[in-house]
């Protein structure tokens, strides 16, 4: 019994821990300055056509969203998907990770 | 002449016109980003099933805005709340909007 409690707590803790990939900022920030930076900027603040988002402060779990859901076709944009398709998982945390520790974008307050 | 003056009025227009769409009102866009805030304005607010926090878009850019509220609009990107907050929104709220959410990435220090 107290071996089934202890397997199902390191489960949980295990269930929990997956989905938090630490993304390593540095490494990020190093990855960035070769693929993002020439539209993004290297901290993410730069916005190189209209259209085009800016990312610094962005937060870090819905980067990783992004780019994955531009990596596997959910969001269409040639540009981004072909982009997305060279990033491995570990790249994709450690670019959400240095964006978001940029200063750019706020959050929008009540008024 | 008078045709010619006409078509010349519509030639400088149809030029210039592009250029006034871009320009959105700020004030009337915060009024009508009231209801972004329900879910942008709060602070770590998730989305659920996948579950991300709500993106950040004060001082988001304005091409950007523009964009992607028109395309959750036509449905080519694909939200179930987005698509049906985009729906309600005219191209003149787009800009609004936008106008706004730029504005706020300005008014620092």
């Amino acid at each position: 019994m107290k071996i089934i409690s202890g397997l199902s707590a390191g489960l949980t803790l295990l269930l929990f821990s997956l989905p938090l990939m630490a993304g390593d900022p540095n490494r990020g920030q190093e990855l960035a300055s070769q693929v993002c930076a020439s539209c993004h900027g290297n901290d993410g603040n730069l916005v190189l056509a209209d259209n085009y988002p800016r990312l610094a402060g962005q937060h870090e779990d819905y980067l990783v969203f992004a780019l994955k859901a531009y990596r596997n076709g959910d969001r269409q944009n040639a540009i981004m998907s072909s982009f997305a398709q060279n990033l491995s998982d570990q790249d994709i945390a450690d670019l959400a990770a240095w964006f978001s520790r940029q200063d750019g974008l706020k959050d929008l307050s009540i008024e | 002449m008078l045709k010619y003056l006409i078509l010349g009025a519509i030639l400088v227009w149809s030029l210039a016109a592009p250029a006034l769409a871009q320009e959105g009102d700020a004030e009337r866009g915060r009024t009508i980003a009231y209801t972004c805030t329900g879910c942008h304005g709060i602070p770590f607010y998730q989305n659920v099933y996948p579950t991300y926090s709500v993106p950040r878009l004060g001082g988001q850019s304005y091409g950007y805005i523009v964009s992607s509220l028109k395309a959750y609009r036509s449905g080519e990107r694909r939200h179930a709340t987005m698509q049906a907050q985009a729906n309600t929104l005219s191209d003149q709220d787009i800009h609004d909007i936008a106008a706004y959410f730029v504005s706020l990435g300005e008014d620092e220090e």
